[in-house]
């Protein structure tokens, strides 16, 4: 409960991948911009886009580090407090890596949960995208 | 300002569970507030402040139908709540599939 969990097998060794995750050109390349340190402790942001709500930036820290094994960092913005795990696993030649998004906390997070959990969203936007469309074509006549 | 503002209070309001049953109501189009609250206990003064909160938060108009004052659902303020939502469900999902194609480059390079 509360969290997201995702796993990608990829081609590439568990050393590629563990770059990608750790290099702050390459992780700034794929992920956001950001000035992450592979350090226990350090302080970093992700920069992205303003949303409504949202100022852009992702302020996070180093809670975990084991090097090509296991990295986890808090990942707070956008009223979000959470945090992100990353574990890799050598599969065949390639790395299969896990993301666990966790710690949902305050009003939005939970909120976040609740409204995917309970199909409030889709039932709600599907109707309120019916009734546009109604209004749509009342206009189009 | 204050879109930050606005927003918690968008998220405030549909974080309780009986604004979300009247939201979810007022899709069968505008109500009164006796309409709006048939089958909840509430007392008048917890049903308006409910109605406040909702209006509030921009996500009911209220019109003079008559004698009647009728709610109904304002989808401007909802999409935006739910273009937030379907932010955080499609982020993690695109950011692996980023990561695949990093990987495949830097393969490739």
């Amino acid at each position: 409960m509360g969290e997201i969990r995702l796993e990608a097998i990829y081609p590439s060794p568990v050393g590629a991948v563990w770059q990608a995750l750790t290099d702050p050109v390459e992780l700034s390349n794929w992920l956001m911009p950001s000035d992450f340190l592979p350090r226990l402790g350090h302080e970093f942001t992700f920069r992205t886009d303003p949303a409504p709500g949202f100022d852009g930036i992702v302020r996070c820290r180093v809670l975990e580090i084991e090097p090509e094994r296991r990295l986890s960092f808090s990942w707070a913005g956008g009223g979000v407090d959470t945090v992100v795990t990353w574990t890799l696993m050598p599969h065949g030649d390639g790395t299969a890596l896990t993301l666990v998004h966790s710690g949902f906390a305050g009003v939005r997070g939970a909120l976040v949960q609740k409204i995917l959990a309970s199909g409030w969203k889709s039932k709600l936007l599907k109707r309120l995208g019916d009734k546009a469309a109604a209004l749509a074509g009342q206009g189009a006549q | 300002m204050s879109s930050a503002a606005m927003g918690r209070d968008i998220f405030q309001a549909i974080a309780d569970p009986t604004r979300r049953a009247m939201l979810n109501r007022l899709q069968g189009g505008e109500l009164n507030a006796g309409e709006l609250a048939k089958g909840f206990a509430l007392s008048q003064p917890a049903l308006s402040k409910h109605l406040r909160i909702l209006r509030e938060a921009g996500l009911v108009r209220v019109a003079e139908r008559g004698r009647f004052r009728v709610y109904a659902l304002d989808s401007v303020a909802l999409r935006g709540v739910f273009d937030w939502v379907s932010t955080f469900e499609a982020f993690w999902p695109a950011k692996l599939e980023a990561l695949g194609a990093h990987l495949r480059g830097k393969a490739n390079g």
